[in-house]
């Protein structure tokens, strides 16, 4: 799980320059025999990076060896707020 | 859905280019003419159609569709709305260019069908989505004052050429103004707005209920002020208008605020900074005009004064706003064409590092430098200012435009 993390962190959001998993937009991965699952959000509904990243997270994924399919939800419930960010998002965005 | 907003963003920038090398020709000589003949009409819609309405409309396709989730009705339909709207323009321009009334008859009519297909291609798209918000809502009244726009504009071509409603052409003159200045620019502006300056600031939240205030209080104004003109009904009602849109410029300010308390990202990029010093400043300058008018309207209601307006609502808050998001939508648009593909595969560049954000600071400092400059020399009449002024304002506006033009090279 921790290498499936790992390799979201390659997906980016292009306007803040922070990856996804700093962003705390990823709720939950689960994997099952090859196939993954995400369970993430976005920063606001009616984004413009929503197909960029959604798309994103499966390309990302889909390198991996192990990986076979990939299944990207975008849920609303818990909205994201900027306190699911880690300190490191928060430094880079200069407020810690 | 990239070609579609990337048609209409190039064909405003070209226009953009040919307007300030026009007026750079010239040594903006034009600009202290009285607008209301053949050179004045021809730079006048060579700016706010081909510039500023094709750049707009290119922004609506960009973004409409991401708010809503959901692809536009007709992309097909949209190519041939820019046809139609591409031809009928050029037409225009030159029938003003030529004072050819046939040619501007004709032409008007053409570009007025382009508008038509653009307010279907939205409607459907916004009916069928049926996702009422105040984006949505203030984008689609935008697109009804562009289409009312339009036709004032389109019977006052057809009025050219068939002459026969003597004074009238003056009130729907008034009112096509008013329709295409306050309502297609101003609804358009604010509601894009409502999407952009929390995305950029990184702002959650906020307070929302100012913006349905805003377009209640904006569509107030359009309309009062609109059917004052078209009715020739007393100034007060044009007042009446004018202190509708005051209100809302001052809501609209207090909006902003909300966002900027309510901020994660402590900067959104000098061009957004650029749109919002440009909202504060159009605001109290709209506030000093509402009491001027009634205390010296002798003065306020002269050609000068009221051009001066003009150009402080076009160039000092309109142009400005679209000059600022111009920095940011350029590069999305590119960043998603070409990097797009490659999110999850390779490190590739942010959207800050397709253009350099230092020069846009220094690109729009100067900019608004000349536009005062400018502004000083309509007020006090002096030709070697207006063409300084202009001048500079016509080579910033060209290297800061090619600036923006270099992320497509990125």
């Amino acid at each position: 799980m921790d290498t499936l993390e790992e390799c979201l962190r390659q997906v980016y959001d292009p306007e803040l320059g922070i990856n996804i998993v700093d962003l705390g937009l990823v709720y939950g991965i689960n994997a099952q025999d090859g196939h993954v699952q995400v369970r993430m959000t976005l920063t606001t509904p009616g984004c413009p990076m929503h197909d960029m990243i959604t798309s994103g997270v499966e390309r990302a994924l889909k390198e991996l060896p192990e990986v076979q399919s990939v299944q990207v939800d975008i849920i609303w419930q818990p909205a994201w707020s900027p306190a699911q960010m880690s300190d490191s998002a928060k430094q880079q965005l200069g407020y810690i | 859905m990239f070609r579609l907003p990337f048609l209409f963003i190039i064909t405003g920038m070209i226009s953009f280019v040919l307007f300030q090398l026009l007026t750079l020709l010239d040594l903006a000589s034009w600009m202290g003419d009285h607008p209301r003949n053949p050179t004045g009409w021809f730079r006048i819609h060579l700016l706010v159609l081909g510039w500023g309405t094709m750049i707009a409309m290119g922004a609506v396709y960009q973004l409409i569709h991401v708010v809503l989730q959901s692809k536009i009705y007709s992309q097909k339909l949209g190519f041939t709305h820019y046809g139609f709207f591409a031809i009928g323009t050029t037409g225009l321009l030159l029938g003003f260019h030529n004072t050819n009334v046939i040619w501007i008859a004709g032409f008007a009519s053409i570009a007025f069908i382009g508008i038509i297909l653009f307010a279907w291609n939205m409607g459907v798209t916004l009916l069928r989505a049926s996702q009422w918000n105040t984006v949505t809502i203030s984008t689609a009244c935008s697109v009804i004052y562009l289409t009312l726009t339009g036709l004032t504009g389109m019977a006052m071509g057809l009025n050219f050429h068939f002459n026969q409603w003597g004074s009238f052409h003056d009130q729907l003159f008034g009112a096509h103004l008013w329709f295409g200045a306050l309502g297609w620019f101003g609804l358009l502006i604010t509601g894009i707005s409502y999407k952009m300056l929390p995305m950029f600031y990184l702002s959650h939240g906020f307070p929302t209920y100012t913006q349905r205030i805003i377009i209640i209080l904006w569509n107030a104004g359009v309309l009062s002020g609109a059917i004052s003109f078209l009715l020739d009904w007393h100034a007060f009602m044009k007042w009446l208008g004018l202190l509708f849109i005051v209100l809302a410029f001052m809501v609209y300010n207090i909006h902003i605020s909300h966002i900027y308390i309510y901020r994660h990202k402590p900067h959104p990029g000098n061009g957004i900074i650029w749109t919002i010093r440009s909202a504060r400043t159009l605001m109290v300058i709209g506030v000093i005009s509402l009491i001027l008018f009634p205390v010296f309207p002798g003065h306020m209601y002269k050609t000068n004064i009221i051009m001066i307006l003009g150009w402080i609502y076009l160039w000092g808050w309109v142009a400005i706003t679209i000059l600022g998001y111009l920095s940011k939508i350029v590069p999305f648009l590119w960043w998603t064409h070409k990097y797009g593909p490659q999110v999850g595969k390779k490190r590739i560049p942010t959207m800050a590092e397709l253009i350099d954000d230092r020069y846009v600071q220094y690109g729009l400092l100067v900019i608004v430098f000349s536009l005062i400059v400018l502004l000083c020399g309509l007020g006090w009449s002096l030709p070697y200012l207006i063409a300084f002024g202009g001048s500079s304002l016509a080579l910033s506006s060209l290297m800061y435009i090619s600036l923006v033009i270099r992320v497509f090279t990125r």
